[in-house]
């Protein structure tokens, strides 16, 4: 009861908070003067306030919370019962608001730097959304609710007044089975949503700009950084998540055009295309309308995406109307798009002035098709996540949108945007010099096609894998062939040697060549997938104790199978021994957990990691004659892992930049002057 | 300014190439999820051979496997449908767990290719809370 009041208390406080920011923030922003600060720490305080209150039920098992009762259980261990905090509808928009207050919260203290309008106005919008999502917490997404009537294990019915009279179950029946198999499923939700709340930034700023009349590349200018933490966050998240569904799903796959997957991948498409367009705008005056266009866009995907995964539409549009959760969020998207399309229509006088394209053959020339590219792509991801929500709305029927729809246009277009990456960079602005682009482009493609015939050779003649590595070769060897350009030039110009220059080349435009690193982590994870996807073997096999059996260069020994009782699960597994010829490589427990009353077991694959690639077990079924198990390979799959690392660790060292930040202060002193 | 209106035609070309390439896919890989009952009802649309995703449970005491293939029975409660799997199982298949099967009707029964056993759905449901959602 204590916690219910404080969370509930803290929830309040947030929302009064975010008010009293949009209220304040649209008064400063028209020039008057009010005290931001004040709401900002309110706003935080109260979101902290909100997530401890959970945090500390679940980890003192404090039944008395609906939410704690039905989602959590004694047995629960730790980290997974600090992260069923996120692991259900109400918890999560509770992390939502945590993270939505502390993005509130930077761009307050950015605020403070520079107190201006534009500034003021982004936070004003960003307090309104606060006010958005503190009001859903409040209202339809509540899980500070008091458990009012206590089943055997969970809770029947609950109160959303603190003071309503306690009758809280001994015990809960535990988070979802799947979400408490794996460590990294406790930390893909907050680093996605750190992502998605992120791109609520450039949402606010370009609001903000829209409204206030601000022109140019300003707003892009402030919120830069701010996009490029999102969109780390955003890629990392991604990554894990797909990482999880590999280590936990046991299907052996890592990516299945699920709606779920895609609400997280078409808002990284648009925000992709965001930093290149923008860059643009920064560098040419170019695509101002466009730039608009696409935050919003951004920013509705992301409110899309919390609607497809948290108002249960997907299973079937019926569960919609089960919660009040979906209508809200609905309608949420509807005010977002409705209300941002209008105000833009009435600013167009802020984007007439753009300039036209000097020669496609230059560097806004490639961003160009990288953007048209993009954006096509996120459209073919879009119509097939929420056809067939629509085909169920109008008609009824359930359908699904089957993988090969995606395949089939998601493939050539990654393939044309990959030869685009090769080119963008190694083109200057404006426009390239007759014979320049030939010059640049020539190694890298000879280099791609000796990769690629050396690949059809030695390794595989399977037509993606050799395409994936000569795309990859051509992207990669431009990107080096035009650092080792720069170094020499500099270096033949007086200065110290080839390597030493290499090192201030890149520190002297670090946000080019982090964009360089988050290319060439791109198409490491591309080899990774055309690898995985192509020369995998599989084999399912029965096996008695002390059977082998021979498997894609392993020899696969089957001693026993073993039961462990946990404190949260019962675990079912067979122990087997890998061998490679006569030598010893590895034991592998593949396992079927059983966790509290749910009677269908979560199967856990072992997988055995090699640099050639992994070794995949997964238990098909398990007594204790024989067991019956799954056999895969996925080659180089650890370079899609690897690859989406250093896809967002691009994005991050970028935000790292000290010089960035002092040229961006520079520019702005300029544009204010 | 030739130049320009090539390539703006190229892009207009492209984009209308891709909106069709995906409308046209969309319908070839459209699959309907349907249940026992339902999939009696609308029989005469889905005919021998044409592909559908059957969604229901495992009848306990249905299950055979003593023959080549599996066979079972998949009810949704009300109406009950024979299954034969000439796919693999899937892990931890038995009799009473909630499966997908993608497959088509042969005659009166269902022939699946492929099985799935749906876990009581994603962590995102709104349903998973049980009782307190509906208060």
């Amino acid at each position: 009861m204590m916690l219910a009041l404080f969370g509930t208390a803290g929830v309040l406080a947030a929302l009064t908070g975010g008010g009293l920011l949009a209220v304040r923030g649209i008064r400063v922003a028209r020039g008057g003067k009010s005290d931001l600060i004040g709401p900002a720490r309110l706003l935080a305080a109260g979101a902290i306030a909100a997530m401890a209150a959970l945090e500390i039920a679940l980890i003192a098992d404090d039944f008395s919370l609906s939410y704690v009762a039905n989602q959590h259980s004694t047995a629960t261990p730790f980290p997974f019962d600090v992260a069923t905090a996120w692991a259900a509808l109400e918890g999560s928009i509770v992390l939502w608001g945590l993270v939505l207050a502390g993005f509130t919260w930077m761009a307050v203290r950015r605020y403070r730097k520079a107190p201006d309008s534009l500034a003021a106005g982004a936070v004003a919008v960003m307090g309104g959304v606060a006010v958005f999502f503190f009001g859903l917490i409040l209202t339809v997404s509540n899980p500070f609710e008091v458990c009012t009537s206590a089943l055997e294990v969970g809770c029947a019915q609950s109160s959303p007044f603190p003071w309503s009279t306690v009758a809280a179950p001994a015990q809960g029946p535990g988070p979802n089975p799947l979400l408490q198999n794996h460590y990294l499923m406790a930390v893909h939700p907050p680093v996605l949503y750190l992502g998605y709340v992120g791109m609520t930034v450039p949402f606010a700023y370009a609001i903000s700009a829209l409204a206030l009349g601000v022109p140019g590349p300003e707003w892009i200018r402030r919120s830069h950084r701010s996009t490029l933490v999102a969109w780390s966050f955003l890629t990392l998240g991604i990554v894990l998540g797909g990482w999880w569904a590999y280590e936990v799903l046991s299907w052996g796959g890592y990516w299945a055009w699920d709606p779920v997957e895609n609400a997280s991948f078409m808002p990284w498409l648009a925000a992709t295309a965001f930093i290149h367009s923008g860059l643009v705008q920064q560098r040419r005056q170019m695509l101002q309308a466009w730039n608009f266009v696409l935050v919003i866009a951004v920013f509705s995907l992301t409110i899309l995406g919390t609607f497809l995964t948290r108002s249960g539409t997907i299973n079937s549009v019926h569960s919609f109307t089960q919660s009040a959760i979906g209508p809200a969020l609905l309608g949420f998207l509807v005010l977002v798009l409705v209300g941002s399309f209008s105000l833009f229509a009435t600013r167009s006088n802020l984007v007439s002035t753009s300039p036209r394209v000097d020669s496609f053959v230059s560097r806004e020339g490639s961003f160009l098709a990288n953007n048209l590219l993009l954006t096509v792509y996120g459209f073919v991801v879009l119509v097939g996540t929420i056809y067939p929500l629509l085909l169920e709305a109008f008609t009824g029927d359930q359908t699904a949108v089957g993988e090969p729809f995606f395949n089939r246009l998601a493939v050539p277009l990654s393939f044309l945007l990959l030869l685009f990456m090769g080119l963008g960079p190694v083109l200057p602005w404006r426009g390239s010099p007759p014979g320049q682009l030939w010059a640049r482009v020539r190694a890298p493609i000879a280099l791609g096609l000796a990769a690629g015939v050396a690949t059809a050779l030695w390794v595989s003649p399977v037509g993606w894998v050799v395409l994936a590595v000569t795309f990859a070769t051509y992207v990669t060897s431009g990107i080096v062939g035009l650092l080792l350009e720069q170094s020499r030039a500099r270096s033949a110009k007086g200065g110290q040697s080839i390597w030493r220059e290499m090192r201030r080349v890149v520190v002297n435009d670090q946000t080019f060549w982090a964009g360089q690193m988050s290319h060439i982590g791109v198409v490491v994870v591309v080899v990774g997938i055309a690898f995985a996807a192509n020369l995998s073997h599989h084999d399912e096999v029965t096996l008695e104790p002390g059977d082998q059996t021979e498997f894609a260069g392993y020899s696969i020994v089957y001693e026993s199978p073993f039961q462990v009782r946990e404190p949260n699960r019962l675990v079912r597994g067979a122990r087997v021994t890998v061998l490679r010829g006569d030598d010893f490589v590895a034991s592998l427990e593949p396992r079927a957990n059983f966790y509290g009353s749910d009677t269908t077991g979560v199967v856990t694959p072992a997988v055995l990691s090699r640099p050639w690639g992994d070794l995949y077990l997964t238990l098909r079924d398990i007594d204790s004659e024989r067991v019956e198990l799954v056999l895969d390979t996925s080659p180089l799959i650890w370079m899609i892992w690897l690859g989406g690392i250093l896809t967002a660790g691009g994005g991050a060292w970028s935000v790292s930049s000290r010089r960035q930040e002092r040229a961006l202060v520079r520019q702005s002193l300029i544009a204010d002057v | 300014m030739a130049h320009r209106r090539f390539v703006l035609f190229g892009i207009a070309g492209v984009v209308a190439l891709v909106i069709g390439l995906t409308l046209t896919s969309l319908g070839d890989n459209l699959t309907y999820y349907l249940y026992p009952t339902e999939a009696i009802d609308q029989r005469a649309d889905f005919g021998d051979g044409e592909p559908f995703r059957l969604a229901g449970t495992v009848v306990v005491g249905s299950l055979d496997d003593s023959g080549e293939t599996l066979t079972f029975d998949v009810t949704d409660g009300g109406a009950t449908i024979a299954v034969r799997l000439d796919g693999p199982p899937p892990s931890l298949f038995e009799e009473g767990v909630p499966v997908l099967l993608e497959g088509a009707w042969a005659g009166n029964s269902f022939i699946a290719t492929e099985a799935l056993i749906k876990h009581d759905e994603n962590y995102e449901t709104p349903e998973e809370g049980g009782a307190y959602d509906d208060q």
